[in-house]
């Protein structure tokens, strides 16, 4: 299949005074469309630094990354901005929804940035609220919801733009195993039939085994290239 | 939702330090339109009838220098002048004594009471002052501190002029704002000073209050390129003028003004970037999800314009609802007489709050500009 994601020779390197760290060594990595791939590694390895990248909100040292063709390290931070908003679709490990808006409203706030009409967006909340099975919490807050209901929620605000790629750092890192599975379960759903390509960081071998492939990282570079 | 809900939904995240925000920079702009009020009654003085009838005329140069006595029938003869009147301070010391906290003037009894209308003087009493050449009356409050007796001999020794004055009591006065005063006869200091020929000031009374400022132009022009040349001016005006030159009024409430508002902006300016420090994570994600720097700046910018502008219009109105329903005149015993908050005064302090609005939010909002999202991540909530 064609891939969406192409990384060549990606490093990033981090100065501290005299020392050099090597947050990512190298690293040249396809991903294929509709692929769900786990990136497991030791805490350290690059992980997240390889997903910020990929998700245009860091910028590596040298090297090239392409998703969906278009050269990710070439736009500036505006041209960026826009393409986040209409290609990647973003889940934390601490959930990361705005406290004082409910659960509908967070769900919407991608929305706002594009050219959509009222009612359009309130279609676009209601299919993806209801993808995670949340259509009946639209109106509570996040205080009023449990940790699995927030990451939920939070798929569901990084889904409803309909991005190609959606990115997942630790994503069950703060759930309990049932919250963890529901979660994965999605994501794997995301993959699988609506054909999104899912990246999700994690060091748990039972969450990435929910992936369609895993890939390794270890000091800052791939163990096992595909 | 839309942007402007979602902001609103930010300002009121944590309504107690809204309201406390809010609060503070009411109090402030409150203070600010107050003393701009106090500024404007003290520089231009209301037309207030019983004051503003009187004017007095002192030299130009400076209020020690003297006039020439031969200015008096020029002055009479100027239309809409009732009465004129010398009146020279004294500075008078009994001995070699400090100068006395009560002071002594020189003027004319027989057109005294035309002029200080409101004195109280028992009729006989005054009539003794207007008889004798050498007689004095005594405020009050004076008489009765320093223990005085009808028929007492004061014997002063000017601190201004070369010569001394003894003085009988023959009368006590009250009525007045200030009754302390020992008023005397001018002809007894003109001889005292080998015929003098000289005022320190004249005093005149107004036929009405509407040509008072007229008279005034009048008079400065009767005397402009003499040697003597004049200012004439309302009670009030002179009062006040006497009052700045102590004091510099004008800058001292144009100093405490400028001292509030840096207060206000620094205290503002921390509880805003204080507000948006705690909510470095959120932006981040807002910055992820798509929304542009400049949109984010926009947010701050608004928040802090949107508490501003809320304290001025509690503040500035508050100042002015109260200029507009409390009786300030009786409350000050006439001190502020309009206390009018003007269109102008609710400008500055608009203007005032946006400044704060906006000043309060640069640093914030640069902050935020600079962040990435992974350095925003990354700080904890
Ligand atoms: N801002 C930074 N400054 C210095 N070193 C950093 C910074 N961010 C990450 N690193 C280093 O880069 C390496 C990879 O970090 P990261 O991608 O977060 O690892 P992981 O997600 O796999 O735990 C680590 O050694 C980390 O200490
Ligand atoms: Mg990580």
């Amino acid at each position: 299949m064609q891939p969406i994601v192409t990384i060549r020779s990606l490093s990033k390197v981090y100065r501290q005074g005299e020392m050099e760290i090597a947050a990512l060594d190298n690293v040249s990595l396809d991903i294929a469309q509709g692929e769900f791939l786990s990136l497991m590694g030791p805490s350290g390895s690059g992980k997240s630094t390889l997903l910020h990248i990929i998700a245009g909100i860091d910028r590596p040292t040298s090297g090239e990354c392409r998703v969906g063709g278009v050269g990710v390290t070439e736009l500036d931070d505006s041209q960026l901005a826009d393409w986040r908003n209409q290609n990647v679709g973003f889940v934390f490990q601490s959930f990361n929804l705005i406290p004082v808006l409910t659960a509908y409203e967070n769900v919407e706030l991608p929305l706002l940035l594009m050219d959509l009409n009222g009612a359009r967006r309130k279609e676009l909340v209601h299919t993806a609220l209801e993808l995670v099975g949340l259509a009946d919490r639209a109106r509570h807050l996040p205080k009023q919801m449990s940790g699995g209901q927030e990451q939920r929620v939070a798929i569901a605000r990084a889904i409803v733009t309909d991005p190609k790629l959606v990115v997942a750092d630790e994503p069950t890192g703060n759930l309990d195993s049932a919250s963890a599975e529901a979660v994965l379960e999605i994501l794997r759903t995301l993959s699988s039939k609506a054909g999104k390509t899912v990246i999700m960081v994690t060091h748990d071998p039972r969450a990435a085994s929910f992936g369609s492939k895993t890939t390794h990282l270890e000091k800052g570079r791939l163990l096992d290239v595909a | 939702m839309n942007i402007p809900g979602f902001l609103v939904r930010n300002a009121f995240r944590n309504k107690r330090r809204l309201l406390l925000s809010v609060l503070g920079i009411a109090v402030s702009m409150f203070l600010l339109v107050t003393l701009m009020v106090v500024l404007r009654e003290l520089t231009q003085p209301p037309n207030d009838g019983g004051s503003s009838l009187r004017i007095t005329v002192r030299n130009k140069l400076s209020l020690a220098n003297p006039l020439p006595a031969r200015q008096l029938p020029v002055i009479e003869k100027i239309p809409g002048v009732e009465v004129v009147m010398p009146f020279t301070w004294f500075g008078g010391k009994f001995k070699e004594d400090e100068p006395l906290m009560w002071p002594q003037f020189a003027v004319d009894p027989r057109k005294f009471r035309k002029i200080f209308g409101e004195i109280r003087v028992p009729e006989d009493q005054y009539e003794a002052w207007v008889k004798d050449r050498t007689s004095c009356i005594v405020g009050r409050d004076t008489f009765k501190e320093q223990k005085m007796h009808i028929g007492q001999k004061l014997t002063f020794l000017s601190g201004i002029y070369p010569c001394s004055v003894e003085l009988t009591i023959v009368g006590v006065y009250e009525g007045s704002i200030d009754d302390r005063v020992v008023w005397f006869h001018h002809a007894y200091l003109d001889e005292a000073l080998g015929d003098w020929g000289k005022v320190g000031d004249w005093w005149i009374k107004a036929t009405s209050t509407e040509t008072a400022a007229q008279i005034c132009a009048l008079i400065e022009a009767a005397f402009a390129n003499t040697s003597d040349e004049v200012r004439a001016e309302s009670e009030r005006a002179f009062q006040l003028s006497f009052v700045s030159m102590w004091g510099g009024i004008k800058l001292l409430i144009g100093g405490v003004s400028t001292a509030v508002l840096v207060s206000l902006l620094l205290v503002t300016a921390s509880t805003v970037s204080m507000s948006i420090r705690e909510r470095f994570r959120e932006l981040a994600i807002l910055k992820a999800i798509g929304f542009q720097r400049r949109e984010l700046c926009a947010f701050i910018l608004a928040e802090s314009f949107g508490l501003s502008a809320l304290g001025v219009v509690f503040g500035a109105g508050g100042a002015w609802l109260i200029s507009r329903t409390v009786d300030i005149k009786s409350l000050t015993n006439g001190l502020f007489v309009s206390f009018e908050v003007t269109p102008q005064m609710l400008g500055t302090a608009a203007l005032a709050a946006a400044a704060l609005g906006i000043l309060s939010s640069v640093f914030p909002a640069m902050s935020v500009a600079r962040m990435s999202v992974v350095e925003g991540l990354r700080t904890l909530d």
